[in-house]
């Protein structure tokens, strides 16, 4: 037997090594996607981090008070101060030019009226402005209307504790600092140890195109074998003797080699490629943690392999395989939180991405890497794919015993 | 060698059977014809000799054995080269033969010492390291019936092996597969061309719609009693002569006449000499095997 499954092993490494399209589905389409997804998600990974969105201020009042504002929003950090401008009508037209996305306008008499609120002692208060891109994300805009807000909150805190000081006689400097508010909120990711750094986007992508990419075995593993059935040797195969699960098994180890290869190539771009694209590196768990993650990542392996092995025995030709396998993998992408992350799927959606064989080696991924979760943790995600693995593998076989029937 | 009682086969969903009580010997040594328009059950019937299908009823026995535990026994001892190019066009000629041979089992002295055998037989020696998708439509061929013959078998089925081939390589592979019993290989030979079987097969089978219509030694199944002469004239065949002896056109100047006598054939070629109509070739007391076929499964059109 062992003769017959080396041969098998041998002739599907070299099927696979010469098929050039094959070859770039299952590696370089994966590293594409994870450079790409971790550059593209840097930010949103990342809380507090600085928005790539800059702001200008036309200061009509130039008062102690509206340079005071100023300094607060800079302190802030997430939106960058590119500019000061001298009035309204210039900032609308860098707008319109594309260069400011967004432009705040104190009016004159702005530190005047801080405390009067519009139409308290008769006279009208002039509104902060706020001229916007229209094609700049409205949660941003929103996002720079809070930080102004919170800011302007500040700046009437401390006026109108200056001036009860001085109403009441109390000495105060002249000149005081701004005052820091202790307002910031501090990110604490909750995982097993006691780390509070939270995942980066790197983190997230790796695991996620990782197991993408393992299910796209689908398309060389279903060219061999349409060919093999269409031409004849699959038949020629069972008249020498050789039963079809044996055929199976075949495939199943250099397929789950590739599988392991992609992992270590994937997990490689992570710690060493992205970087140098101004990425954080991939963080690996080590010792047992490193072991649950392989464990998670070979049971990926079984049920990607076994679904290309039902889907090349469910399809009649290599373009069918291609449309099946392709467009499936793409939809049991989508739903199994590997595009858009499960956490940001309304909850309908959510359940159904519990229907996802991906979603499953996601959840094994996140677990390991993400919770530093332990093989208890794993083993529900691990039995899942298996028992997938095993289901699909299980109709492979009959639906080839059915076909030659 | 091969005993074939009264098997039946049906398909799935099929109103017919496939095969409906075909009885067949098939003696070692060798090579047999299995004649039978499209959809006759030639290849079911090559398909439960190759382990391929089951039998629904009947009884196949194999040197006395019968054919399941024969085949467990001996995997090796029944091979089927298939219609299609059944091996794998990425791989080089030298890679699919390795492949095979290993998917036999062979042990390695024996694999190379099979190999070398297979490539010097069907002549490979310049295209080992070809892949088998740049082979020419013969030598791809001739690699489909190399790699049949890997496992040194002692039946080998061949189904249609010379479909889409040039002249020369179909005279090479019919001069192959003509010698294979000389080394020892009984060879099942299914195929449409006629003058093919007739030139490499000593007993032939036509079946249709699952059903032997005949089946013998084709020198026995040719020899005709009627005094039927075949001709192939140099001039037309002249009306008074074709109306007496009930003449059928075959096309070409070929003509099939009836004798009343087998002593009147002098007095037919006397009359042909005397109308100006020279003979190219003449057959007595032969039937040529498409007439035989043609007679026994109606002239009717098939799928």
């Amino acid at each position: 037997m062992m003769t017959r499954l080396k041969a098998l092993w041998r002739k599907e490494t070299l099927a696979l090594l010469r098929d050039r399209h094959g070859l770039a589905a299952l590696f370089v389409m994966p590293v594409i996607f994870i450079l790409v997804m971790t550059m593209a998600l840097h930010d949103a990974f990342m809380p507090g981090a600085a928005i790539d969105v800059g702001y200008a201020i036309v200061d009509l009042d130039n008062s102690p008070h509206s340079q005071s504002l100023i300094r607060r929003l800079n302190k802030a950090g997430s939106f960058r101060h590119i500019a000061s401008v001298d009035n309204p009508d210039t900032a609308r037209q860098a707008i319109r030019d594309g260069r400011y996305a967004l432009v705040l306008v104190l009016p004159k008499g702005f530190g005047e009226r801080l405390l009067a609120p519009a139409g308290a002692d008769g006279q009208p208060t002039e509104p902060l402005g706020l001229l916007v891109d229209p094609t700049l994300n409205p949660v941003l805009q929103l996002a720079f209307r809070t930080q102004t807000s919170a800011a302007l909150g500040t700046l009437r805190a401390d006026e109108l504790t200056r001036q009860a000081g001085k109403l009441f006689g109390l000495p105060s400097a002249a000149n005081a600092p701004d005052r820091d508010w202790p307002d910031e909120i501090v990110t604490v990711a909750v995982q097993n140890e006691h780390s509070i750094r939270p995942p980066s986007s790197v983190q997230q992508n790796v695991p996620a195109w990782l197991v993408f990419a393992m299910f796209f075995v689908v398309i060389p593993i279903s060219a061999i074998l349409i060919v093999e059935r269409q031409q004849g040797t699959l038949s020629r195969l069972a008249a020498m003797g050789l039963p079809f699960r044996l055929v199976l098994l075949g495939k199943l180890l250099p397929f789950f080699i590739v599988n392991q290869i992609q992992a270590a190539l994937m997990v490689g771009v992570g710690l060493y490629v992205v970087p140098l694209f101004g990425g954080e590196a991939l963080v690996m768990p080590q010792g047992i943690g490193l072991l649950n993650w392989w464990l998670v990542s070979m049971a990926v392996s079984l049920a990607a392999v076994a679904c290309a092995l039902l889907v090349a025995s469910l399809a009649r030709t290599t373009q069918q395989a291609t449309i099946i396998g392709g467009v499936g993998n793409i939809l049991m992408g989508a739903i199994g939180g590997i595009m858009v992350p499960k956490f940001m799927m309304p909850a309908a959606m959510q359940t159904l991405a519990e229907f996802s064989p991906m979603a499953w080696g996601l959840q094994g991924f996140h677990t390991v890497m993400l919770r530093h979760g332990g093989f208890a943790a794993i083993l529900p995600p691990v039995l899942q794919l298996l028992a997938f693995a095993v289901a699909a593998l299980a109709a492979a076989t009959w639906l080839n015993h059915r076909q030659s029937a | 060698m091969l005993r074939i009682e009264g098997v039946s086969f049906s398909y799935r969903d099929a109103d017919t059977p496939a095969l409906d009580g075909v009885t067949l010997d098939i003696p070692a040594g060798g090579v047999f014809g299995l004649l039978g328009p499209n959809g006759a059950g030639k290849t079911t019937l090559i398909s439960i000799l190759a382990g391929l299908q089951t039998a629904t009823s009947g009884s196949i026995t194999f040197n006395g054995r019968p054919l399941t535990e024969a085949r467990a026994a001996e995997p090796r001892a029944i091979a089927l080269v298939p219609q299609d190019y059944a091996f794998y066009p990425m791989l080089t000629v030298a890679e699919n033969l390795d492949f095979f041979s290993g998917a036999l089992g062979l042990a390695q002295r024996e694999r190379q010492a099979q190999i070398a055998a297979a490539i010097a037989f069907a002549r490979l020696e310049q295209v080992t390291g070809k892949p088998a998708e740049q082979l020419s439509g013969g030598l791809r061929r001739r690699l489909n019936l190399a790699i049949g013959l890997l496992g040194r078998p002692q039946v080998l089925l061949l189904d249609e092996p010379t479909v889409g081939v040039d002249p020369q390589s179909r005279r090479f592979l019919l001069d192959a597969i003509a010698g294979l019993p000389a080394s020892g290989t009984t060879v099942i030979y299914t195929s449409h061309y006629m003058e093919e079987v007739e030139a490499i097969c000593q007993r032939v089978a036509i079946i249709d719609q699952g059903k032997v219509l005949t089946e013998g030694a084709l020198d026995a199944l040719l020899r005709c009693e009627e005094s039927i002469v075949e001709l192939e004239l140099g001039a037309e065949l002249p009306a008074e002569l074709a109306a007496r002896h009930a003449a059928i056109a075959e096309g070409n100047l070929k003509y099939r006449l009836q004798l009343a006598t087998p002593t009147a054939l002098s007095g037919l070629l006397d009359a042909l000499a005397d109308a100006g109509c020279s003979v190219q070739q003449l057959k007595v007391g032969r039937e040529n095997l498409e007439h035989l076929f043609m007679r026994l499964t109606k002239r009717s059109l098939r799928d």
